[in-house]
């Protein structure tokens, strides 16, 4: 049963998530004095534990199989033992459901820091053009912010968080506060090449991966691991780079394993607090405070609005709107990967560098959409390298060679010389993408579920078979050869499963008024004033760009605007 | 490096010291010595005592036939040691014991392999001449290749049906000889991965990373070497 809330502490904010929107929201007020609960509903991390940084496959009895061979039945960690990934694809008693003629996979993390203890640290700004992309093409919903309002709050997020790049004044894909970037690797001079001959711009990539000592934190020491956690905080993640230094502050308390059910409003438009179950007990619990922060991720945050019914709000905070769970998005994902003779008895060196590409290819035809099939763009990512052989790296090529002293020379000789292309673009919303309360289902807490819808539309269909045709020209220019599937194959499986890029965005966007949106411009509800949103559930639209850095830098800007409203009292 | 041999994984508290060692390093100086970088990654690596193996999953004639197949997929050569040097038996061997499904993929697949040696030479796997072994793979191999392209046109056909989930595509079985295509593929991919993640495989591809640095730096040599091999030369 609910606590009385009389003997409880009123905070100034209470947080829901601690990924990157939440982890910055904690940042932004425990700096300015505020007083915060955080609530995070996997555990607390423990870094030593949880971060097998270094460890070698051969340090294991099961070599990174897991106990009886688990990763063979398609049962292992996603992305791997070695990764830090703490959740998954589907996590026990909390489902959710898909709809009929949909696909969708939603990926969720639950542990302090959440995703941002191994993403991809891909660290890009949305171009000028972003913001307004219906004026554009006349497709989707132009942002209320434009470039100028954020811009202020990328170069603050870029200079905490430490990102590496350099400067390059390319339109699609704006200049920031960039720390040097590392050098490219052979494979990637090789591509760079390539793409100087096709028109194609080729740059240093852009990583939350400092390459100078920052605030206390050490510069990269290139062991190339980040997405097993880095035990040095050098790859930034919320949890070690903005929760625990805001939890030495004494003002920060942190809740884990609290799982949220929904905001409490006093009926007259205002959040009083936020009620969630105690995983440990299984009781449900209250916790009060002048504003609430919503940060679990873009369909955590619109199932607890959705979940948040009052007789003020019958069909949820921002329901009203009816845009509450509409035009969620992805990233559109196709990946094709080559090999290329020239790198072949190359002298081996040491690739694993920054833990991802040096290198990769902002979107270059962004005047030249007149010339396209499809509107929008993408951005390319790139993979090659001499990786650390771990379980599965060979069985391809062991089907290929069959067996014996042959297949051994063959995977020796062919190490490093294969490279691989992601594409990751920009999905145009659509009416077909919404997740809504499944009318049945709960989870184990008792919470009602998301059940989801999803299709592809053809712009994506299209924008997908010219990254297939670019990679491969990219590819046959390096004098390489597209490596498995015939072309056929790849237009049969040509397009990522809705979910499994993990850049699922939208769901409460924001907007000018309370009819076309959920939140105003300041990730602040419509219908609830002190009630903010900051995560990716915000988003209008989804450019190519990885969404993590916009998330900080939108909910830096959202929390400077909710501790000035609440200086001025109104909130 | 030692063979693949039961694990005493390496005492935590000792790497952790190591770890928070590379950090304090790097904090007080903004950068780390090679030394301090080795250290870390040969105590990270560090070898396992080698102990005698005591099987847990199989019978003595299914664990010597694993032997010998270890010794076919993965051979020795001049650069190095075979798979069953590796520990590849031992690794199937472990798991097996840790899961019922995988020890009965791998004791019907053993019998399988007998019986059919015992059809084509009537004698058992390991007792059968090495070019009756290898004939009898070589058999497997070419009845795989076969599926496979059987199944490559039968996606191609099925190109139209965007959102099929190809994980439940029905392999058709390449006739008698199916349940041994199906064997070959768990003892290969298991034998490869335990040959290719342990210290012998390591240096057979010459792996030369998961180590510390304060700059990156590629080798002039490397780029030379590929740039000179390209179109771009």
């Amino acid at each position: 049963m609910a606590q009385n809330p009389s003997t409880q502490d009123i905070y100034d904010a209470v947080i829901v998530g601690s990924g990157a929107g939440g982890g910055t929201a904690v940042q932004v007020l425990i700096d300015k004095g505020l007083r915060v609960a955080l609530l995070e509903a996997g555990p607390m991390l423990d870094v030593q534990t949880e971060f097998k940084e270094h460890k070698w496959p051969s340090d294991y009895d099961h070599r990174g199989a897991e106990d009886g061979g688990a990763a063979y039945f398609g049962k292992g960690k996603p992305f791997g033992f070695f990764s830090t990934t703490s959740g998954g694809w589907q996590l026990d008693g909390e489902p959710y459901t898909v709809g009929e003629g949909s696909q969708f996979q939603w990926f969720r993390s639950r542990i302090l820091g959440g995703r941002t203890n191994h993403y991809g640290r891909m660290s890009f700004r949305f171009a000028e053009y972003d913001f307004k992309p219906y004026d554009r093409d006349g497709l989707g919903t132009n942002w209320p912010i434009s470039y100028q309002d954020i811009a202020p709050y990328y170069d603050k997020a870029e200079e905490f968080i430490g990102i590496c790049g350099t400067q390059e004044n390319v339109a699609s894909c704006p200049d920031g506060k960039f720390l040097p970037a590392p050098p490219p690797k052979v494979h990637e001079a090789l591509i760079k090449k390539a793409s100087d001959k096709l028109g194609i711009i080729c740059i240093a990539n852009r990583r939350a991966v400092i390459t100078k000592p920052l605030n206390g934190r050490a510069a990269c020491h290139y062991c190339g691991q980040c997405g097993r956690g880095c035990q040095t905080a050098s790859a930034y993640s919320s949890s070690q780079v903005q929760v625990f230094p805001a939890m030495k502050t004494g003002r920060l308390k942190v809740f884990d394993l609290a799982m949220v059910r929904e905001v409490l409003t006093d009926g007259n438009g205002k959040a009083t607090g936020i009620l969630y179950i105690d995983k440990r007990t299984r009781t449900e619990k209250v916790i009060r405070a002048k504003t609430v922060v919503l940060a679990a991720s873009a369909c955590e945050s619109t199932r607890i609005l959705m979940n948040s019914r009052s007789k003020e709000f019958p069909n949820g905070i921002g329901g009203g709107s009816g845009l509450l769970g509409r035009y969620l998005m992805d990233t559109v994902g196709f990946g094709l990967s080559g090999y290329v003779p020239a790198m072949e008895g190359m002298p081996h060196y040491d690739t694993d560098g920054n833990g991802g590409a040096h290198m990769f290819m902002p979107w270059w035809l962004w005047d030249k959409h007149n010339t396209l099939d499809f509107p929008r763009g993408y951005h390319i990512e790139i993979g090659g390298g001499y990786g650390m052989p771990g379980v599965g790296s060979y069985h391809g090529a062991a089907r290929r060679y069959g067996y014996g002293a042959e297949m051994k020379k063959n995977i020796r000789d062919g190490y490093g010389a294969s490279i691989g292309f992601a594409g990751r673009g920009e999905m145009i919303p659509n009416e077909h993408s919404y997740s809504e309360l499944d009318p049945t289902v709960v989870d184990r807490w008792g919470i009602p579920v998301l059940r989801f819808h999803f299709k592809w539309s053809d712009h994506e269909w299209r924008q997908a078979r010219h990254m297939e045709k670019t990679f491969a020209e990219i590819i046959t220019t390096m004098g390489g050869r597209v490596s498995g599937l015939s072309a056929a194959q790849r237009e049969a499986d040509g397009i990522s499963v809705p979910g499994t890029i993990i850049h699922e965005v939208g769901g409460a966007r924001m907007g000018s008024s309370a009819k076309n949106s959920v939140l105003n411009g300041y990730c602040q509800t419509h219908d609830v004033k002190n009630l903010f949103v900051m995560d990716g559930a915000s988003f209008v639209s989804n450019p190519d760009k990885n969404p993590t850095l916009t998330i900080n830098a939108l909910a830096w800007r959202a929390s400077d605007f909710m501790f000035e409203e609440m200086r001025k009292g109104n909130v | 490096m030692s063979d693949f041999v039961q694990i005493e994984t390496i005492e935590p508290v000792g790497r952790r010291a190591v770890i928070r060692g590379i950090a304090a390093a790097l904090m007080a100086v903004g950068t780390l010595d090679l030394d301090a970088a080795q250290h870390v990654h040969e105590s990270t690596g560090a070898e396992k005592a080698k102990g005698t193996y005591k099987v847990k999953a199989f019978e003595p004639a299914e664990f010597k036939t694993l032997e010998r197949l270890a010794e076919i997929i993965v051979p020795k050569d001049a650069t190095s040691g075979s798979a069953r040097d590796a520990g590849a038996p031992e690794f199937i061997d472990t798991l097996a014991g840790q899961n019922e499904t995988l020890a009965n993929i791998f004791h019907g697949g053993l019998a399988w392999v007998d019986a059919e040696m015992r059809k084509r030479h009537q004698t058992t796997f390991v007792d059968a001449q090495p070019p009756q072994q290898i004939a009898m793979l070589d058999a497997l191999v070419a009845a795989e290749r076969d599926e496979a392209l059987r199944r490559s046109e039968e996606l191609v056909y099925e190109r139209s049906a965007r959102y099929k989930d190809f994980s439940g595509y029905t392999v058709r079985r390449a006739g008698d000889l199916g349940p041994g295509v199906f064997f070959f593929d768990w003892v290969r991919k298991m034998t490869v991965d335990a040959f290719y993640t342990s210290p012998i495989g390591v240096k057979d591809l010459n792996y030369i990373g998961n180590r510390a640095y304060s700059k990156y730096t590629v080798p002039q040599e490397a780029m030379d070497y590929a740039m000179k091999r390209s179109p771009f030369a």
